[in-house]
């Protein structure tokens, strides 16, 4: 019963940690393959204290706010033409499933080839990666609305714009919130790998330097502060999703 | 509905026609954007040289191997945190932090300790299907039926029995879902893999190539190989899966 105490959730990473430190101490792996982790807590306080970190993480997180707002309000508004308008859905639909199949890493050679290795190729591809989960959750999100509600915006001789943004919106509004989470982290995902690839700033490229000049303590600090911006963003969204779906669910 | 389809095309092809005239507007255009007809005979030329033949095939097998991995460890892994609740304490917090982490943030520090070869790019795979295969194994044991349950407690089974005779074969579709998951997933960081280590054959390595060379017109055989290959494979798995589920009752 003692396993079940809250505090046996600890016990893992706890563990983790200390062979982490006695396998680096004890001196098996080369230094620069292994540090322990008091170093690589030191090299993530140097690059606090220096302002390189904070640097790194505006660079990444302003293109990662640009190009996901401009994807994400693409998607909004294409995902409600999609599901409200036929000759929309006649004319795009099957290029739009079709574009929906490729991979938006894969693209990163084309899209480099396109705009260059400039901050424009990595906001595109953050937008990219954000449109396509928002725009189809939208289309998904609207076309669940009842049609009753549709039927007494028609009675009531409601306008377009009124329809959109006071019955369609709210009533898709949950699943429209869960792909936005889809496409926040995927667009996070994706953006650091494009630095990793291409950048001259930018968390991704912080590691891929630290990687180039073997200095792993470097690596590390980006690899878990990448972790931890995901599950901030993605955790965020997930209490907006939980407390705007609330009135639905009983 | 013929009409329909017509519609649907018309989109398609007036992008395909602006990429065209794009191209001839003058040389930064042509670099750009190349001619429909030099990707014609880019694919002929990487087909007849085998050279997309051999990579295609490198990236397959990885994702299949990778996949293969993911799929057993995952099954496994699943397995037993949703039926040992101690492993489950010992496991879930590590496994959950870990996830965290984007899968391609990994390579740089998998690249450091394994290098740039197979073995990198096959762990890197491998840990991209094992996620979906680890959390999916785990939510269908744990919605098993009670009554499932139940007629498993009164036949007094032992749990090597319960497990084979009735939690898997009620997991199952939760597990196929998750193999079209960690499908989708493992293919996407293969050829993730391959752009960031481009040592060895495969697609992305192909298209790392081609960028360095500006060859627009195999970068976009590429891509369009990876999105047919990609649908193609989760196509072949939802029938497949279909099929091997077809003596489940549909409630």
């Amino acid at each position: 019963m003692r396993l079940l105490s809250p505090l046996s959730w600890l016990i893992s990473p706890a563990a983790l940690f200390a062979l982490w430190a006695v396998l680096a101490n004890a001196g098996l792996f080369p230094a620069n393959l292994l540090v322990p982790p008091l170093e690589v807590w030191h090299s993530f306080t140097d690059l606090l204290a220096t302002g390189e970190l904070q640097e790194h993480l505006s660079g990444s997180l302003s293109r990662l706010a640009l190009g996901f707002v401009g994807g994400a309000l693409g998607g909004l508004a294409f995902g409600t033409a999609l599901a409200l308008s036929n000759t929309v859905e006649a004319y795009c639909a099957p290029l739009f499933h079709t574009l929906r199949q490729v991979p938006s890493i894969a693209l990163i050679p084309m899209f480099v080839l396109l705009f260059g290795v400039d901050e424009t190729f990595k906001i595109v591809i953050v937008a990219k990666t954000a449109f396509f989960p928002v725009a189809l959750a939208t289309c998904e999100g609207v076309r669940a609305i009842p049609r009753s509600h549709f039927e007494v915006a028609a009675v009531y001789r409601l306008r377009w714009t009124t329809l959109v943004g006071r019955i369609a919106l709210p009533a898709a509004v949950p699943a429209i919130v869960t792909g936005v989470r889809v496409a926040l982290t995927r667009a996070w995902v994706v953006l650091v790998a494009c630095e990793l690839l291409a950048a001259d700033s930018g968390l991704g490229q912080m590691i891929e330097m630290g990687r180039q000049m073997l200095r792993i303590d470097v690596v590390m600090v980006g690899v878990v502060i990448t972790g931890v911006i995901g599950f901030t963003l993605d955790f965020a969204l997930r209490r907006v999703e939980r407390r705007l779906s609330g009135w639905q669910s009983h | 509905m013929k009409r329909h389809n017509i519609r649907g095309l018309v989109l398609p092809l007036l992008l395909l026609g602006a990429w065209e005239y794009a191209s001839r507007q003058d040389a930064a255009g042509a670099y750009a954007f190349v001619p429909l007809a030099q990707v014609g005979s880019a694919w002929v030329e990487l087909l007849g040289s085998g050279e997309l033949l051999i990579n295609l095939w490198a990236s397959l097998v990885r994702t299949c191997t990778g996949l293969a991995v993911g799929i057993v460890g995952g099954i496994g892994l699943g397995a037993l945190m949703a039926l040992s609740a101690p492993a489950n304490r010992l496991i879930a917090p590590l496994f959950h932090a870990l996830r965290q982490v984007p899968m391609l943030g990994w390579i740089p520090l998998i690249a450091l300790w394994l290098g740039n070869g197979e073995s990198a790019k096959l762990l890197i795979v491998s840990l991209a299907a094992l996620y979906p295969m680890v959390l999916n194994t785990f939510e269908s044991l744990r919605q098993v039926e009670g009554q499932h349950r139940e007629a498993a407690r009164v036949l007094m089974l032992s749990r090597a029995q319960q497990l084979r005779l009735i939690l898997l074969p009620a997991a199952l579709p939760g597990i196929a879902a998750g193999v079209l998951q960690a499908l989708a997933f493992a293919w996407v960081t293969s050829v993730g893999s391959e752009l960031f280590l481009s040592s060895g054959a495969g697609l992305g390595s192909l298209m790392m190539t081609a960028e360095a060379g500006a060859r627009m017109e195999i970068i976009v055989v590429c891509v369009l190989c990876i999105g047919l290959c990609g649908y193609l494979m989760s196509w072949l798995c939802t029938l497949l899966s279909r099929r091997l589920l077809r003596w489940r009752p549909t409630r």
